[in-house]
């Protein structure tokens, strides 16, 4: 691509180029960098001016308790809404791809939730958590597992969980897409081959499907821990970061401190410590794709 | 992700290859049925709920079905929620946005397939980039952005940023598209004396058609359900989008499950209904492009 200019490329080139990259830099690069200047900063987010103070607000998030508490559960929700999310989706994808009947409206079904405002899967996951109208205490009730009703989204023990499960609803759809459409490249012949051969279904799948879908898995795992790291919605509609500080992630901590604690400085900071570590993920992601798109 | 096909042309041929054996599999089909009827079941009691009064709800609890049926849930959520205002303001940004958004995308994604620009692959890299940055790492500087230039609390100040958010996925998909338009129809309307701008408007653009409608859709849903900017830059309830005036609306009606389950529906029967209709494209984009919008 960077071949010296032809008579295509050029200043014409750059006109079409320039909109689009000026938005881009205006509203994206340029926030994203000057955020990071403001972590260095005291700044309360109101005040005309404020003071740099170097590196005690990334020093201070060692000693605060929610931070901590945040990250982690940043780390859990990474894991479980990538992890079972993309086991779901696959095993969806196989069976869809075998001799299923009504697969255009099951397809339609799982992949639904996806499409939603995030913050009405919070509204509709939060009434189905309420502990005395939710359906879900109500089932438990009406099966005879009166202990088990609880208030999931109220109480420590379970509302990070309580969340995850919304999650997983929605995310099981993306995966099952893309394995699907991969599962559809692969050559059906070798699964008659390998028939013939005596494998069995089990066999077929771990030597034929899942050396087939390892172009699927790389995009599918990097897409979602790329969007793990991006939660914010769910946790703010659904629980708001509580009971206590039971759910907070770092999006959402970040958010209070600058917009209820008035410390921009330091929700700047926290804000920087997470892109930091979901860029660093990401890298040989885009670094993939570019490869790929260049060429 | 390699090459990026027709939208529709992955997922149906590989339904056909299927659909040769229409019996069988009734296992994996009984299966399959239950666990879509699990994954649905939190819509169908949306729905459920939504239409029997509030007393029938609480007389017979939550997963009966309803006594008497009733419209009035509707009209409530509808007054009480400012759901005429929310859909309009909306509607609106998703109608100055979304164009405006795939066309600029579009103009970037041909320069950086077709017109061999300079250091194109470090601004694709650049730009992919923007996938992986959450938004709330810009929201302090956007803040202050739209305070200075006085565009708080107005759908004109949530424009750029979401243009901003919505450019790397569309000239992703969109540039890996365009690329592989045949070069010899861009050289040969070139030697007839065609401009970039011309080739652009009346090649590149009718030629992608599919890709721009499936970016189109995915960036409109995007759009319609985009939180975070919207809850820091507006304020006031006239100028709210439906996200952030079903989270006001949910806290009001905590204790009106009903009333709840009308609004929410409110809120998400448009998307629905676009989903179901214009699934083949989106299930498309998605597949082609491989990231979500």
């Amino acid at each position: 691509m960077t071949r010296a200019r032809t008579r295509h490329g050029g200043l014409v080139a750059w006109a079409f180029a320039a909109p689009a990259l000026l938005v881009y830099f205006t509203f994206l690069v340029y926030p994203a960098l000057s955020s990071l200047w403001f972590s260095f900063t005291d700044w309360d987010g109101l005040s005309p001016g404020y003071n740099v103070v170097g590196l005690q607000n990334y020093a201070s998030m060692v000693d605060d308790p929610v931070v901590v508490r945040a990250a982690l559960n940043n780390l859990i929700w990474a894991v479980v809404t990538v992890v079972v999310p993309v086991v779901l989706g696959l095993v969806l994808a196989v069976l869809l791809n075998g001799k299923v009947r009504g697969k255009p409206l099951l397809r339609l079904v799982f992949y639904t939730p996806a499409v939603l405002p995030l913050v009405s899967v919070a509204s509709i996951w939060g009434w189905l958590y309420n502990p005395e109208y939710g359906a879900i205490n109500a089932f438990l009730r009406s099966a005879g597992l009166d202990g088990l009703a609880q208030p999931w989204l109220g109480q420590d023990s379970t509302a990070l969980g309580a969340t995850m499960v919304a999650a997983i609803w929605l995310r099981v759809g993306f995966p099952m897409l893309l394995y699907l459409a991969a599962l559809q490249g692969i050559n059906p012949d070798l699964y008659e081959a390998a028939t013939v051969d005596g494998a069995g279904r089990w066999q077929q799948f771990w030597h034929i499907t899942m050396p087939g879908l390892r172009p699927a898995h790389y995009v599918v795992i990097a897409l979602s821990v790329i969007d793990s790291f991006k939660v914010f919605d769910l946790i703010y509609a659904m629980t708001y970061g509580g009971p206590g500080t039971a759910t907070q992630v770092m999006g959402t901590w970040m958010y209070f401190n600058v917009f209820q604690y008035n410390q921009a400085g330091y929700g700047t900071a926290i804000a920087v410590v997470i892109t930091v570590v979901a860029i660093a993920v990401s890298i040989p992601y885009v670094r993939s794709q570019t490869r790929e798109h260049a060429a | 992700m390699t090459t990026v096909v027709l939208p529709e042309g992955a997922v149906e041929s590989g339904e056909e290859a299927v659909n040769k054996k229409p019996r069988g599999g009734v296992g994996s089909t009984v299966l399959m049925t239950i666990a879509a009827l699990v994954w649905i079941s939190p819509l169908v009691l949306l729905v459920i709920t939504a239409v029997r009064p509030l007393s029938d709800f609480v007389a017979q609890g939550p997963l009966s079905w309803p006594g008497t049926f009733t419209m009035q849930n509707f009209s409530d959520a509808w007054g009480i929620g400012n759901f005429a205002t929310t859909y309009r303001n909306s509607t609106l940004l998703l109608i100055l946005k979304v164009p405006l958004g795939v066309f600029v995308s579009a103009m970037l994604a041909y320069a950086l397939a077709k017109l061999r620009i300079r250091f194109g692959a470090a601004i694709m890299y650049t730009v992919f980039l923007g996938l992986t940055i959450p938004i709330y790492i810009t929201i302090v500087p956007v803040f202050v952005m739209a305070r200075s230039a006085g565009l708080t609390d107005s759908l004109i100040g949530l424009i750029g940023p979401y243009l901003a958010f919505g450019i790397p996925f569309e000239v992703l998909v969109l540039q890996s598209f365009i690329r592989q338009i045949p070069d010899e129809i861009v050289e040969a309307a070139r030697i007839d004396g065609a401009g970039a701008w011309r080739i652009f408007l009346t090649i590149v653009l009718p030629l992608s058609a599919p890709a721009l409608v499936t970016v189109l859709i995915l960036d409109a849903v995007a759009t319609w359900n985009e939180f975070l900017f919207a809850l820091i830059l507006l304020n006031s309830d006239a100028h709210k989008t439906i996200p952030v005036g079903l989270l006001n609306f949910q806290g009001q009606f905590s204790n009106n499950s009903t009333g709840l389950a009308a609004g929410i529906l409110i809120a998400v029967v448009p998307i629905l209904v676009a989903y179901t209709f214009l699934q083949r494209w989106i299930v498309g984009g998605l597949t082609a492009g491989a990231s979500k919008g």
